[in-house]
């Protein structure tokens, strides 16, 4: 009798109890009938209809929902190539500098950014980006460059890539810490020993830094992959996936879907595409993150 | 840690030579001075990289407080430079219609944090120092949530409340950062309340404690930080929710800030001095925090990662 009530020992699970309730009915139970409803005419209030695999099907014939995932494709590629080079930059900068307050001053400064609303951000572009009265026409005009100035969002061939340059220089956020963080906790010793041996500082860059928070970079790179995933609040706010679909992203199709087009069981389909492709990635980190803490021990 | 400022190769180099100067001869002075003259010139190259850096990292805002003081003819005779007078009444303007974002943003954190904390640092203290059967299976169950992006279940919840007839309220503005904020905070606390030292819980008992006198008496104020955090990351997460209050909220005055702004912009989208006032009124919270909270700010943003909680 002893022995079971340390077993289960009821406290421990009334305990528990709030919490699981909140996440029973405001976590699971939701993510358990978007992926019910997706296989049916889903018509909340009303009965709704099994159809099977109909919106699934329908989905594969969506020219938008895969123009959108090609969007995607060209954010994620520009965002761990470009939108990475400038951290890195910035964080091999930082911790060249000697004395430790600079350090300090430097890095408070350079992500100073991420503390203002992602909201505030993304629209302080959009009115930089503004064609007749921004900020980036009026510099181009006003040195001469006049024939570069663009209709920035207004037009199809630039509007992604003025999306993409939102929050230049990309400096402000979670890779510039984690490369940061990585090459302060290099032992100096390999430093000096590399400058003893005359490594200059792009070949250190190259045979030492990157290799060495290569564990790093490989977890950026699938939380990239699966933030990616999630895009869409810069292009709603500016373009709205316009203009001519040219910013389309799987978010805004899937609430397209749901709030104006009001095909919810359509959108339940397009949302459990999206978490299970999240899923697929996270499981994919779970493994990289325990393959690296065995390969990173022998150092 | 304090050898680190001499780990780069060049400081290295200037430092031994500055050392072994008494003993050399003028000569080889002049060579180490010239050495250090070019490494005090790469640290001036250095910061001038950086300053650029921040300068254009910072470039939006620092337009946004120019021209959030001006009219828009001021602002189109000289887009750049601050011109006198200074239009303040812009700020009283934008925070006439601002305000009740505030409002709401505020509450909605509040009602947040303290929700999420209620849940998750109960339920970490249990997961963290009892025994029972089945606790990796239901912490598992915790965990996996943190995988779950909110956008995935976006559609499901918002019909999930469309029938609960929440719409419109603020309280299912904070469901989901109650939800977010405890599984976060579970994992986090659970981790961190693991690492306390066994023996104070072991005294404890033997004065007579038992669970929940522990979990007041101990776990709660050493766990002070984590909390931080957490009530930190909630502030954030609310603050910058957009499309949740988007969606969910049609009344203007149930808006949270982030979604009020884009209501707002489009109401002030020709003058440029109120719209840029309402912008940077809506930045001050979250750059207070920063501020003065930059630590725990910082570890909130990297406690965020899926899985860093084990580390």
């Amino acid at each position: 009798m002893r022995t079971w009530r340390k077993r289960f020992p009821w406290y421990a699970y009334v305990a528990l109890l709030p919490l699981f309730a909140t996440l029973a009915v405001f976590a699971y139970y939701p993510a358990a009938s978007g992926i019910w409803f997706s296989f049916y005419e889903w018509r909340p209030g009303f009965e709704s209809v099994f159809i099977g695999l109909d919106n699934y099907r329908t989905m594969l014939t969506d020219d938008l929902w895969w123009k959108s995932f090609r969007n995607l494709g060209i954010i994620f590629a520009f965002g761990v190539t470009i939108a990475w080079a400038l951290p890195l930059l910035a964080a091999e900068l930082v911790i060249s500098l000697d004395s430790k307050r600079a350090q300090f001053i430097f890095r408070t400064l350079l992500i100073a950014p991420m503390a203002f609303p992602g909201v505030v951000t993304a629209l302080l572009w959009g009115a930089m980006y503004e064609p007749n009265n921004g900020v980036i026409n009026r510099v181009l005009r006003s040195v001469g460059l006049e024939t570069l100035a663009q209709n920035w969002l207004g037009d199809p061939r630039y509007a992604l890539l003025s999306l993409l340059f939102i929050g230049f220089p990309f400096v402000a956020g979670l890779p510039f810490l984690v490369f940061l963080s990585a090459l302060q906790n290099v032992p100096s010793e390999i430093f000096e020993a590399a400058a003893l041996d005359g490594c200059g500082r792009l070949r250190r860059l190259w045979v030492i830094d990157l290799p060495l928070m290569a564990s790093q970079i490989k977890l950026l790179v699938f939380l990239a992959t699966i933030s990616v995933l999630q895009y869409g609040f810069a292009a709603y706010l500016l373009t709205g996936g316009g203009p001519d679909n040219a910013t389309q992203v799987p978010v805004l199709r899937m609430l397209g879907v749901a709030f104006q087009g009001s095909d919810w069981g359509y959108a339940a389909a397009l949302s459990t595409t999206l978490f299970v492709m999240t899923i697929a990635l996270s499981i994919v980190i779970v493994y990289v993150r325990r393959e690296d803490r065995t390969d990173v021990r022998p150092l | 840690m304090s050898v680190r400022s001499e780990s780069s190769p060049r400081s290295l180099s200037g430092a031994r030579h500055r050392a072994t100067r008494p003993a050399t001869f003028a000569s080889r002075s002049s060579g180490a001075e010239r050495r250090r003259r070019r490494h005090r010139r790469t640290q001036l190259v250095i910061q001038l990289v950086l300053g650029l850096l921040v300068f254009v990292g910072l470039f939006p805002f620092l337009f946004m407080l120019i021209t959030s003081f001006k009219t828009n003819q001021q602002y189109y005779e000289s887009w750049w430079l601050p011109t006198l007078p200074l239009h303040v009444e812009n700020y009283a303007r934008a925070w006439n219609q601002i305000q009740p974002y505030f409002v709401t943003s505020i509450t909605v954190a509040a009602i947040s944090i303290l929700g999420s904390l209620a849940l998750c640092t109960i339920a970490a203290f249990v997961f963290a120092r009892y025994a029972f059967v089945g606790r990796k299976v239901l912490f598992g169950l915790v965990a996996a949530l943190l995988m779950v992006p909110g956008i995935a279940s976006l559609i499901p919840m918002f019909v999930l409340m469309r029938d609960l007839g929440l719409l419109n309220t603020r309280i299912v503005l904070a469901i989901p950062h109650i939800v977010g904020g405890a599984v976060l905070g579970t994992l986090l606390l659970k981790t961190f309340v693991e690492q306390i030292p066994q023996e104070l819980f072991d005294a404890a008992r033997v004065d007579g404690a038992g669970g929940p006198r522990m979990f007041v008496s101990i776990m709660l104020p050493l766990s002070l930080p984590v909390v931080g955090t957490i009530a930190l990351v909630t502030v954030i997460g609310v603050w910058n929710d957009f499309f949740w209050p988007l969606l969910t909220v049609t009344e203007n005055h149930l808006r949270t800030v982030s979604a009020g702004l884009q209501f707002f912009q489009t109401q002030n989208a020709t003058e440029y001095g109120p719209l840029f006032a309402g912008y940077a009124i809506a930045s001050i919270p979250l750059l207070l925090l920063f501020v003065f909270l930059s630590k725990y700010f910082l570890a909130g943003l990297q406690g965020g990662l899926p899985g860093a909680g084990t580390r």
